[in-house]
Protein backbone atom coordinates (compact mmCIF):
# COMPACT_ATOMS: atom_id res chain seq x y z
CA UNK A 1 0.00 0.00 0.00
CA UNK A 2 1.37 3.77 -0.89
CA UNK A 3 2.41 5.68 2.21
CA UNK A 4 0.19 8.19 3.43
CA UNK A 5 1.27 11.90 3.01
CA UNK A 6 1.06 14.08 5.94
CA UNK A 7 1.88 18.30 5.56
CA UNK A 8 2.72 20.31 7.64
CA UNK A 9 1.87 23.97 7.69
CA UNK A 10 4.42 25.51 9.92
CA UNK A 11 4.53 29.35 11.54
CA UNK A 12 8.33 30.77 10.67
CA UNK A 13 8.05 31.78 14.44
CA UNK A 14 7.89 29.32 17.39
CA UNK A 15 7.00 26.39 15.71
CA UNK A 16 9.61 27.09 13.28
CA UNK A 17 12.44 27.29 16.16
CA UNK A 18 11.26 24.03 17.74
CA UNK A 19 11.50 22.40 14.03
CA UNK A 20 14.67 23.73 13.49
CA UNK A 21 16.26 22.83 17.22
CA UNK A 22 14.67 19.61 16.77
CA UNK A 23 16.57 19.48 13.14
CA UNK A 24 19.74 20.62 15.14
CA UNK A 25 20.01 18.30 17.67
CA UNK A 26 19.11 15.40 15.72
CA UNK A 27 15.57 14.12 16.24
CA UNK A 28 13.83 12.38 13.32
CA UNK A 29 10.74 13.67 11.91
CA UNK A 30 8.85 10.70 9.90
CA UNK A 31 10.03 10.32 6.63
CA UNK A 32 6.59 11.22 4.65
CA UNK A 33 6.30 14.23 6.47
CA UNK A 34 6.28 17.76 4.53
CA UNK A 35 6.54 20.73 5.68
CA UNK A 36 5.54 24.29 4.40
CA UNK A 37 6.84 27.22 5.90
CA UNK A 38 4.69 30.54 6.29
CA UNK A 39 5.40 33.78 8.02
CA UNK A 40 1.98 33.48 9.91
CA UNK A 41 -0.61 30.73 10.44
CA UNK A 42 -3.34 33.77 9.66
CA UNK A 43 -1.59 33.99 6.25
CA UNK A 44 -3.47 30.56 5.49
CA UNK A 45 -6.58 30.54 4.62
CA UNK A 46 -9.43 27.70 4.14
CA UNK A 47 -8.64 27.52 0.04
CA UNK A 48 -5.05 26.97 0.75
CA UNK A 49 -6.02 23.71 3.40
CA UNK A 50 -8.54 22.63 1.09
CA UNK A 51 -5.75 22.61 -2.16
CA UNK A 52 -3.49 20.99 0.16
CA UNK A 53 -5.90 17.70 -0.13
CA UNK A 54 -6.80 18.32 -3.17
CA UNK A 55 -3.02 17.93 -4.11
CA UNK A 56 -2.97 14.29 -2.31
CA UNK A 57 -2.33 14.93 1.06
CA UNK A 58 -4.01 12.76 3.98
CA UNK A 59 -3.66 14.42 6.40
CA UNK A 60 -2.60 18.38 7.41
CA UNK A 61 -1.27 19.67 10.44
CA UNK A 62 -0.65 23.31 11.04
CA UNK A 63 1.64 24.04 13.81
CA UNK A 64 1.06 27.51 15.60
CA UNK A 65 2.43 29.95 18.06
CA UNK A 66 0.56 30.04 21.22
CA UNK A 67 -2.23 32.76 20.89
CA UNK A 68 -0.28 35.45 23.02
CA UNK A 69 2.49 34.81 21.07
CA UNK A 70 1.78 35.79 17.41
CA UNK A 71 4.02 38.68 16.18
CA UNK A 72 1.56 39.80 14.57
CA UNK A 73 -1.99 39.88 16.74
CA UNK A 74 -4.74 37.55 15.49
CA UNK A 75 -2.91 34.66 13.75
CA UNK A 76 -3.69 31.31 15.41
CA UNK A 77 -6.98 32.84 15.80
CA UNK A 78 -7.18 33.16 12.33
CA UNK A 79 -6.02 29.78 12.41
CA UNK A 80 -8.26 27.71 14.75
CA UNK A 81 -11.53 29.93 13.26
CA UNK A 82 -9.94 27.85 9.53
CA UNK A 83 -9.64 24.92 10.51
CA UNK A 84 -13.06 25.03 12.12
CA UNK A 85 -14.69 25.67 8.88
CA UNK A 86 -12.68 23.75 6.53
CA UNK A 87 -13.30 20.63 9.12
CA UNK A 88 -16.96 21.07 8.62
CA UNK A 89 -16.68 21.13 4.78
CA UNK A 90 -14.17 17.79 5.14
CA UNK A 91 -16.94 16.62 6.90
CA UNK A 92 -19.62 17.15 4.19
CA UNK A 93 -16.92 15.51 1.86
CA UNK A 94 -16.55 12.50 3.99
CA UNK A 95 -13.21 12.72 4.73
CA UNK A 96 -12.57 12.36 8.44
CA UNK A 97 -12.25 15.44 10.41
CA UNK A 98 -9.10 13.97 12.18
CA UNK A 99 -7.56 14.59 9.23
CA UNK A 100 -6.38 17.91 9.69
CA UNK A 101 -5.65 19.06 13.30
CA UNK A 102 -3.71 22.82 14.57
CA UNK A 103 -1.62 22.60 17.63
CA UNK A 104 -0.09 25.16 19.29
CA UNK A 105 3.95 25.52 20.32
CA UNK A 106 5.97 27.58 22.46
CA UNK A 107 9.30 28.29 21.42
CA UNK A 108 11.05 25.99 23.54
CA UNK A 109 8.85 23.05 22.82
CA UNK A 110 11.48 21.31 20.30
CA UNK A 111 10.31 17.64 21.78
CA UNK A 112 6.87 18.76 22.12
CA UNK A 113 6.53 19.79 18.28
CA UNK A 114 8.17 16.10 17.11
CA UNK A 115 6.35 14.25 19.36
CA UNK A 116 3.12 15.74 18.25
CA UNK A 117 4.04 15.21 14.53
CA UNK A 118 4.74 11.35 15.21
CA UNK A 119 1.72 10.86 16.94
CA UNK A 120 -0.44 12.38 13.97
CA UNK A 121 1.68 10.53 11.29
CA UNK A 122 0.47 7.51 13.58
CA UNK A 123 -2.88 8.68 13.83
CA UNK A 124 -3.24 9.21 9.56
CA UNK A 125 -1.31 6.24 8.64
CA UNK A 126 -4.11 4.14 11.06
CA UNK A 127 -6.93 6.32 8.80
CA UNK A 128 -4.83 4.81 5.75
CA UNK A 129 -4.59 6.64 2.45
CA UNK A 130 -7.72 8.89 1.30
CA UNK A 131 -9.69 7.84 -1.67
CA UNK A 132 -7.84 9.17 -4.75
CA UNK A 133 -9.49 9.03 -8.49
CA UNK A 134 -9.89 5.92 -10.05
CA UNK A 135 -6.96 6.29 -11.89
CA UNK A 136 -4.95 6.43 -8.63
CA UNK A 137 -3.77 10.13 -8.50
CA UNK A 138 -4.55 12.73 -6.78
CA UNK A 139 -7.31 15.03 -7.64
CA UNK A 140 -4.94 17.48 -8.86
CA UNK A 141 -0.65 17.49 -9.55
CA UNK A 142 -0.52 20.53 -11.37
CA UNK A 143 -1.69 23.75 -10.79
CA UNK B 1 -3.65 31.50 -30.77
CA UNK B 2 -3.59 29.60 -34.65
CA UNK B 3 -5.34 26.46 -33.96
CA UNK B 4 -8.36 26.20 -35.95
CA UNK B 5 -10.79 25.33 -33.52
CA UNK B 6 -11.09 29.23 -32.91
CA UNK B 7 -11.96 28.79 -36.78
CA UNK B 8 -14.59 26.85 -36.57
CA UNK B 9 -15.55 29.05 -33.48
CA UNK B 10 -16.22 31.71 -35.49
CA UNK B 11 -18.21 29.74 -37.70
CA UNK B 12 -20.60 28.40 -35.04
CA UNK B 13 -20.43 31.37 -32.68
CA UNK B 14 -21.73 33.73 -36.10
CA UNK B 15 -18.76 35.75 -34.93
CA UNK B 16 -18.43 36.81 -38.93
CA UNK B 17 -22.11 38.31 -38.90
CA UNK B 18 -21.12 40.96 -35.92
CA UNK B 19 -21.83 44.21 -37.16
CA UNK B 20 -19.39 46.71 -35.04
CA UNK B 21 -22.54 48.10 -33.77
CA UNK B 22 -20.99 47.56 -30.19
CA UNK B 23 -24.50 47.50 -28.49
CA UNK B 24 -22.64 44.43 -26.66
CA UNK B 25 -19.94 46.78 -24.88
CA UNK B 26 -22.59 49.42 -24.77
CA UNK B 27 -24.46 46.80 -22.67
CA UNK B 28 -21.87 45.28 -21.08
CA UNK B 29 -22.04 45.28 -17.02
CA UNK B 30 -18.26 44.96 -16.44
CA UNK B 31 -17.64 47.98 -19.70
CA UNK B 32 -20.24 49.59 -17.63
CA UNK B 33 -18.85 49.54 -14.34
CA UNK B 34 -15.80 51.39 -15.66
CA UNK B 35 -13.36 48.43 -16.77
CA UNK B 36 -11.96 48.59 -20.18
CA UNK B 37 -13.53 45.61 -21.42
CA UNK B 38 -15.03 45.00 -25.05
CA UNK B 39 -16.72 42.37 -26.30
CA UNK B 40 -16.73 44.03 -29.37
CA UNK B 41 -13.40 43.94 -29.76
CA UNK B 42 -12.75 40.60 -28.57
CA UNK B 43 -14.78 39.54 -31.69
CA UNK B 44 -12.76 41.78 -33.67
CA UNK B 45 -9.49 40.83 -32.46
CA UNK B 46 -10.43 37.32 -32.40
CA UNK B 47 -11.28 37.72 -36.52
CA UNK B 48 -8.68 40.09 -37.36
CA UNK B 49 -5.92 40.57 -35.07
CA UNK B 50 -5.31 37.12 -33.25
CA UNK B 51 -1.67 37.53 -33.13
CA UNK B 52 -2.67 39.78 -30.03
CA UNK B 53 -2.56 36.75 -27.41
CA UNK B 54 -3.06 38.73 -24.53
CA UNK B 55 -5.50 40.94 -25.12
CA UNK B 56 -7.64 37.64 -26.16
CA UNK B 57 -6.71 35.87 -23.25
CA UNK B 58 -7.38 38.54 -20.74
CA UNK B 59 -10.73 39.04 -22.36
CA UNK B 60 -12.00 35.56 -22.09
CA UNK B 61 -11.03 35.00 -18.68
CA UNK B 62 -12.77 38.47 -17.61
CA UNK B 63 -16.10 37.97 -18.99
CA UNK B 64 -18.97 37.40 -16.12
CA UNK B 65 -20.74 35.14 -18.67
CA UNK B 66 -23.82 37.36 -17.42
CA UNK B 67 -25.16 37.06 -21.17
CA UNK B 68 -26.23 40.56 -21.63
CA UNK B 69 -24.43 41.20 -24.64
CA UNK B 70 -25.75 37.82 -26.49
CA UNK B 71 -29.44 39.60 -25.37
CA UNK B 72 -28.78 42.84 -27.23
CA UNK B 73 -26.67 41.32 -29.90
CA UNK B 74 -28.99 41.85 -33.32
CA UNK B 75 -26.80 39.38 -35.27
CA UNK B 76 -27.13 36.50 -32.94
CA UNK B 77 -23.75 36.31 -31.90
CA UNK B 78 -23.54 33.37 -29.81
CA UNK B 79 -20.67 34.93 -26.84
CA UNK B 80 -21.40 33.16 -24.18
CA UNK B 81 -20.91 29.84 -26.07
CA UNK B 82 -17.97 31.58 -27.42
CA UNK B 83 -16.82 32.06 -23.85
CA UNK B 84 -17.47 28.88 -22.92
CA UNK B 85 -15.49 26.92 -25.35
CA UNK B 86 -12.99 29.53 -25.64
CA UNK B 87 -12.05 28.95 -21.84
CA UNK B 88 -12.07 25.30 -22.11
CA UNK B 89 -9.80 25.40 -25.30
CA UNK B 90 -6.96 28.02 -23.05
CA UNK B 91 -7.54 25.89 -19.94
CA UNK B 92 -6.44 23.14 -21.94
CA UNK B 93 -3.37 24.69 -24.09
CA UNK B 94 -2.11 27.12 -21.72
CA UNK B 95 -3.76 26.13 -17.97
CA UNK B 96 -6.66 27.13 -15.48
CA UNK B 97 -6.53 30.99 -15.59
CA UNK B 98 -8.83 33.52 -14.00
CA UNK B 99 -8.39 34.84 -10.75
CA UNK B 100 -10.55 32.55 -8.57
CA UNK B 101 -12.51 34.48 -5.83
CA UNK B 102 -12.09 32.95 -2.04
CA UNK B 103 -8.88 31.94 -3.44
CA UNK B 104 -10.15 28.70 -5.29
CA UNK B 105 -11.81 27.04 -2.31
CA UNK B 106 -14.87 26.47 -3.88
CA UNK B 107 -13.53 24.93 -7.40
CA UNK B 108 -11.44 22.79 -4.90
CA UNK B 109 -14.16 21.28 -3.21
CA UNK B 110 -15.67 20.84 -6.45
CA UNK B 111 -12.64 18.71 -7.55
CA UNK B 112 -12.87 16.81 -4.87
CA UNK B 113 -15.64 15.41 -5.37
CA UNK B 114 -14.72 13.87 -8.51
CA UNK B 115 -13.24 11.15 -6.35
CA UNK B 116 -15.26 7.76 -7.18
CA UNK B 117 -15.80 6.65 -4.09
CA UNK B 118 -16.86 9.50 -2.01
CA UNK B 119 -18.98 9.05 0.98
CA UNK B 120 -20.31 12.45 2.30
CA UNK B 121 -21.82 13.28 4.76
CA UNK B 122 -24.73 15.74 2.70
CA UNK B 123 -27.60 15.39 4.30
CA UNK B 124 -27.16 16.22 8.59
CA UNK B 125 -29.88 19.18 7.46
CA UNK B 126 -32.91 16.76 7.26
CA UNK B 127 -35.17 16.80 9.94
CA UNK B 128 -38.98 16.57 10.89
CA UNK B 129 -39.77 19.77 9.34
CA UNK B 130 -39.35 18.08 5.41
CA UNK B 131 -41.04 15.02 4.19
CA UNK B 132 -38.53 13.09 2.57
CA UNK B 133 -38.26 9.16 0.72
CA UNK B 134 -36.25 6.84 1.52
CA UNK B 135 -36.46 5.47 -2.50
CA UNK B 136 -38.49 6.85 -5.25
CA UNK B 137 -38.35 7.78 -9.08
CA UNK B 138 -38.53 11.63 -7.94
CA UNK B 139 -35.11 13.11 -6.02
CA UNK B 140 -34.61 16.64 -5.12
CA UNK B 141 -31.00 18.14 -5.97
CA UNK B 142 -29.59 20.41 -3.25
CA UNK B 143 -26.08 20.77 -5.33
CA UNK B 144 -23.96 22.83 -3.34
CA UNK B 145 -26.39 23.94 -0.68
CA UNK B 146 -24.47 22.26 2.65
CA UNK B 147 -21.43 23.46 1.05
CA UNK B 148 -21.91 27.01 0.69
CA UNK B 149 -23.89 27.44 3.75
CA UNK B 150 -20.88 26.64 5.70
CA UNK B 151 -18.36 28.44 3.43
CA UNK B 152 -20.43 31.72 3.58
CA UNK B 153 -21.27 31.56 7.66
CA UNK B 154 -19.40 34.32 7.78
CA UNK B 155 -21.93 36.52 5.84
CA UNK B 156 -24.76 34.52 7.32
CA UNK B 157 -25.85 33.62 4.04
CA UNK B 158 -27.87 30.58 4.58
CA UNK B 159 -28.69 28.12 1.51
CA UNK B 160 -29.90 25.33 3.56
CA UNK B 161 -32.84 27.01 4.03
CA UNK B 162 -33.83 27.36 0.29
CA UNK B 163 -32.88 23.40 -0.09
CA UNK B 164 -35.60 23.10 3.06
CA UNK B 165 -37.89 25.38 1.86
CA UNK B 166 -38.16 23.95 -2.00
CA UNK B 167 -38.91 20.51 -0.36
CA UNK B 168 -41.66 21.88 2.23
CA UNK B 169 -43.25 23.24 -1.59
CA UNK B 170 -42.75 20.00 -2.80
CA UNK B 171 -44.36 18.39 0.12
CA UNK B 172 -47.61 20.75 -0.15
CA UNK B 173 -47.79 19.15 -3.57
CA UNK B 174 -47.29 15.75 -2.32
CA UNK B 175 -44.19 14.95 -3.74
CA UNK B 176 -41.78 13.33 -0.93
CA UNK B 177 -38.63 13.68 -3.06
CA UNK B 178 -35.38 11.33 -2.34
CA UNK B 179 -32.45 13.02 -1.39
CA UNK B 180 -29.42 11.16 -2.39
CA UNK B 181 -26.33 11.06 -0.14
CA UNK B 182 -23.93 10.94 -2.62
CA UNK B 183 -25.24 12.95 -5.55
CA UNK B 184 -22.25 15.73 -6.25
CA UNK B 185 -21.89 18.90 -7.63
CA UNK B 186 -23.77 19.69 -10.94
CA UNK B 187 -20.09 20.98 -12.04
CA UNK B 188 -21.38 24.55 -13.55
CA UNK B 189 -18.59 26.49 -11.81
CA UNK B 190 -16.11 23.97 -12.98
CA UNK B 191 -17.90 24.32 -16.51
CA UNK B 192 -17.34 28.05 -16.78
CA UNK B 193 -13.70 28.25 -15.24
CA UNK B 194 -12.68 26.09 -18.15
CA UNK B 195 -12.32 23.04 -15.96
CA UNK B 196 -13.87 20.71 -18.52
CA UNK B 197 -11.83 17.17 -17.54
CA UNK B 198 -13.31 17.49 -13.79
CA UNK B 199 -17.09 18.58 -15.00
CA UNK B 200 -17.60 15.72 -17.07
CA UNK B 201 -16.06 13.39 -14.51
CA UNK B 202 -19.23 15.24 -11.98
CA UNK B 203 -21.62 14.92 -14.56
CA UNK B 204 -20.71 11.13 -15.04
CA UNK B 205 -20.47 10.81 -11.44
CA UNK B 206 -23.98 12.40 -11.08
CA UNK B 207 -25.38 10.14 -13.84
CA UNK B 208 -24.38 7.31 -12.37
CA UNK B 209 -25.45 8.32 -8.58
CA UNK B 210 -29.43 9.16 -10.07
CA UNK B 211 -29.33 5.43 -12.41
CA UNK B 212 -28.07 3.85 -9.42
CA UNK B 213 -30.92 4.81 -6.88
CA UNK B 214 -33.39 4.42 -9.81
CA UNK B 215 -34.16 8.26 -10.39
CA UNK B 216 -36.24 9.06 -13.10
CA UNK B 217 -36.97 12.80 -12.39
CA UNK B 218 -35.12 15.12 -10.94
CA UNK B 219 -36.85 18.29 -9.55
CA UNK B 220 -34.08 21.67 -9.29
CA UNK B 221 -34.23 25.07 -7.59
CA UNK B 222 -30.86 26.43 -8.75
CA UNK B 223 -31.00 27.58 -12.43
CA UNK B 224 -27.39 26.77 -12.38
CA UNK B 225 -28.03 23.29 -11.32
CA UNK B 226 -30.90 23.36 -13.90
CA UNK B 227 -28.83 24.60 -16.86
CA UNK B 228 -26.37 22.27 -16.09
CA UNK B 229 -28.69 18.86 -15.70
CA UNK B 230 -31.03 19.86 -18.54
CA UNK B 231 -28.83 21.23 -21.18
CA UNK B 232 -25.04 20.09 -20.87
CA UNK B 233 -25.60 16.90 -19.30
CA UNK B 234 -27.48 15.22 -22.04
CA UNK B 235 -24.45 15.83 -24.19
CA UNK B 236 -21.73 14.61 -21.79
CA UNK B 237 -23.74 11.41 -20.77
CA UNK B 238 -24.94 9.25 -23.60
CA UNK B 239 -28.22 7.84 -22.73
CA UNK B 240 -28.84 10.54 -20.40
CA UNK B 241 -32.49 9.41 -20.11
CA UNK B 242 -33.72 11.61 -16.68
CA UNK B 243 -36.68 14.20 -16.62
CA UNK B 244 -35.02 17.24 -15.21
CA UNK B 245 -38.01 19.42 -13.94
CA UNK B 246 -37.52 22.91 -12.74
CA UNK B 247 -39.31 23.84 -9.22
CA UNK B 248 -40.45 27.34 -10.54
CA UNK B 249 -42.55 25.51 -13.62
CA UNK B 250 -43.48 22.83 -11.27
CA UNK B 251 -44.90 25.45 -8.93
CA UNK B 252 -46.76 27.35 -12.21
CA UNK B 253 -48.32 24.14 -13.63
CA UNK B 254 -49.35 22.55 -10.36
CA UNK B 255 -50.76 25.82 -8.73
CA UNK B 256 -52.84 26.13 -11.75
CA UNK B 257 -54.96 23.41 -10.90
CA UNK B 258 -56.04 25.12 -7.34
CA UNK B 259 -56.09 23.29 -3.91
CA UNK B 260 -53.79 25.51 -3.10
CA UNK B 261 -53.19 30.13 -2.06
CA UNK B 262 -50.91 31.82 0.40
CA UNK B 263 -51.34 34.03 2.80
CA UNK B 264 -51.18 37.53 2.79
CA UNK B 265 -47.44 39.01 2.84
CA UNK B 266 -47.10 42.80 3.53
CA UNK B 267 -44.58 43.62 1.99
CA UNK B 268 -43.11 45.58 -1.30
CA UNK B 269 -40.72 43.50 -3.49
CA UNK B 270 -38.57 43.68 -6.50
CA UNK B 271 -36.77 40.82 -7.95
CA UNK B 272 -33.40 40.14 -9.21
CA UNK B 273 -33.17 37.88 -12.29
CA UNK B 274 -30.62 35.55 -12.25
CA UNK B 275 -28.67 35.46 -16.12
CA UNK B 276 -29.41 31.76 -15.99
CA UNK B 277 -32.44 31.77 -15.20
CA UNK B 278 -33.89 34.55 -17.15
CA UNK B 279 -31.29 35.28 -20.39
CA UNK B 280 -30.38 32.11 -20.61
CA UNK B 281 -33.36 29.51 -19.82
CA UNK B 282 -35.71 32.48 -20.83
CA UNK B 283 -38.46 31.98 -17.30
CA UNK B 284 -38.50 35.53 -16.41
CA UNK B 285 -42.26 35.36 -16.72
CA UNK B 286 -42.37 32.43 -13.93
CA UNK B 287 -41.32 34.42 -10.83
CA UNK B 288 -43.50 36.70 -11.48
CA UNK B 289 -46.62 34.66 -12.30
CA UNK B 290 -45.59 33.37 -8.76
CA UNK B 291 -45.50 36.15 -7.02
CA UNK B 292 -48.30 37.53 -8.06
CA UNK B 293 -50.75 34.73 -5.89
CA UNK B 294 -49.18 35.87 -3.03
CA UNK B 295 -51.72 38.70 -1.56
CA UNK B 296 -51.23 42.02 -0.24
CA UNK B 297 -48.10 41.85 -1.53
CA UNK B 298 -46.90 45.18 -3.51
CA UNK B 299 -44.88 43.74 -6.69
CA UNK B 300 -42.06 46.43 -8.14
CA UNK B 301 -39.79 45.95 -10.83
CA UNK B 302 -36.16 47.19 -11.25
CA UNK B 303 -35.10 49.84 -13.82
CA UNK B 304 -33.77 47.10 -15.50
CA UNK B 305 -35.65 43.97 -15.13
CA UNK B 306 -36.54 40.39 -16.44
CA UNK B 307 -34.28 40.08 -20.04
CA UNK B 308 -32.79 42.85 -19.30
CA UNK B 309 -31.64 42.92 -15.46
CA UNK B 310 -28.21 43.97 -14.39
CA UNK B 311 -26.06 40.43 -13.34
CA UNK B 312 -25.46 40.45 -9.37
CA UNK B 313 -21.31 40.92 -10.15
CA UNK B 314 -19.96 37.31 -10.50
CA UNK B 315 -20.15 34.33 -12.10
CA UNK B 316 -18.57 30.83 -11.57
CA UNK B 317 -16.56 32.46 -8.60
CA UNK B 318 -13.71 33.62 -11.02
CA UNK B 319 -12.47 37.49 -11.71
CA UNK B 320 -14.59 39.14 -8.81
CA UNK B 321 -13.04 42.36 -8.26
CA UNK B 322 -14.08 46.17 -7.13
CA UNK B 323 -15.52 45.96 -10.82
CA UNK B 324 -17.79 43.60 -9.29
CA UNK B 325 -18.58 45.32 -6.56
CA UNK B 326 -19.68 48.25 -8.44
CA UNK B 327 -22.16 46.10 -10.26
CA UNK B 328 -23.49 44.73 -7.23
CA UNK B 329 -23.43 48.38 -5.65
CA UNK B 330 -25.19 49.83 -8.87
CA UNK B 331 -27.73 46.97 -8.93
CA UNK B 332 -28.70 47.27 -4.83
CA UNK B 333 -29.10 50.82 -5.20
CA UNK B 334 -31.66 49.82 -8.25
CA UNK B 335 -33.79 47.82 -6.00
CA UNK B 336 -33.44 50.26 -2.95
CA UNK B 337 -34.61 53.07 -5.90
CA UNK B 338 -37.94 50.68 -6.23
CA UNK B 339 -38.89 51.66 -2.74
CA UNK B 340 -38.99 47.91 -1.82
CA UNK B 341 -38.27 46.65 1.53
CA UNK B 342 -37.46 43.14 0.10
CA UNK B 343 -35.14 41.61 -2.73
CA UNK B 344 -36.44 38.52 -3.92
CA UNK B 345 -33.79 35.93 -6.09
CA UNK B 346 -34.22 32.76 -7.22
CA UNK B 347 -30.28 31.86 -7.37
CA UNK B 348 -28.44 31.05 -4.39
CA UNK B 349 -25.52 32.71 -6.11
CA UNK B 350 -27.21 35.65 -6.41
CA UNK B 351 -27.77 36.23 -2.86
CA UNK B 352 -24.29 34.81 -1.72
CA UNK B 353 -22.73 37.68 -4.10
CA UNK B 354 -25.08 40.44 -3.12
CA UNK B 355 -24.89 39.67 0.65
CA UNK B 356 -21.11 39.79 0.11
CA UNK B 357 -21.53 43.53 -0.75
CA UNK B 358 -24.71 44.84 1.62
CA UNK B 359 -22.18 43.46 4.28
CA UNK B 360 -19.17 44.68 3.25
CA UNK B 361 -18.68 47.38 5.98
CA UNK B 362 -15.96 49.96 3.30
CA UNK B 363 -19.60 49.51 1.35
CA UNK B 364 -22.34 52.15 1.28
CA UNK B 365 -24.09 51.16 4.12
CA UNK B 366 -27.56 51.62 4.85
CA UNK B 367 -28.01 53.35 1.28
CA UNK B 368 -28.05 49.96 0.16
CA UNK B 369 -29.18 47.43 2.76
CA UNK B 370 -32.14 45.51 2.38
CA UNK B 371 -33.04 41.75 3.00
CA UNK B 372 -32.42 39.39 0.66
CA UNK B 373 -34.90 36.28 0.25
CA UNK B 374 -35.31 33.43 -2.26
CA UNK B 375 -38.17 33.02 -3.62
CA UNK B 376 -38.84 29.05 -2.36
CA UNK B 377 -38.15 30.69 0.69
CA UNK B 378 -40.62 33.28 0.02
CA UNK B 379 -43.63 30.94 -0.71
CA UNK B 380 -43.26 28.70 1.15
CA UNK B 381 -43.55 30.52 3.58
CA UNK B 382 -46.75 31.61 2.79
CA UNK B 383 -48.28 28.31 0.99
CA UNK B 384 -51.59 27.10 2.97
CA UNK B 385 -54.00 24.58 1.26
CA UNK B 386 -57.28 26.61 0.72
CA UNK B 387 -60.99 24.93 0.30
Amino acid sequence: MEPVRILGICCNWSPFVCYNAAGMTGLNMPSNFRLIRVMCIGRINQALILRAFEFGADGVILLECKDEDCRYGPGPEVGHENVNRVRKLLHLLGISQERLVERTFGAHEKVALVQTVWKFAVEIDALGPLKKRSDGKPVRTTM
Amino acid sequence: MNDPRIDQMIVDMSLYQCLECGKCTASCPRRLSGKEYSPRLLAHKVIAEREDEAYIENSVWECLTCGMCRERCPSGVDFNRFILEMRAMLAETKGLKGYRAHDGAIHSWMRMMTTPGLKQNRLDWVDSDIQVARSGEVAFFAGCAPYFDVFFAGIEVDTISIAKDSIRLLNFLDIKPVLLPDERCCGHDLLWSGDVENFEALCRLNFKTFKDAGIREIIVSCPECYQVLSEHMPGIVSGFDIKVTLLIDLLQQELKKGGLAFRPLKRKATFQDPCRLVRMLDRSSGPRELLGLVPEMTFVEMENSGRGALCCGNCGFINCDAYSKQIQVARLKEAKATGADLLITACPKCMIHLTCTIRDRMRHGKKIKMEIRDLASVLADGIEYSG
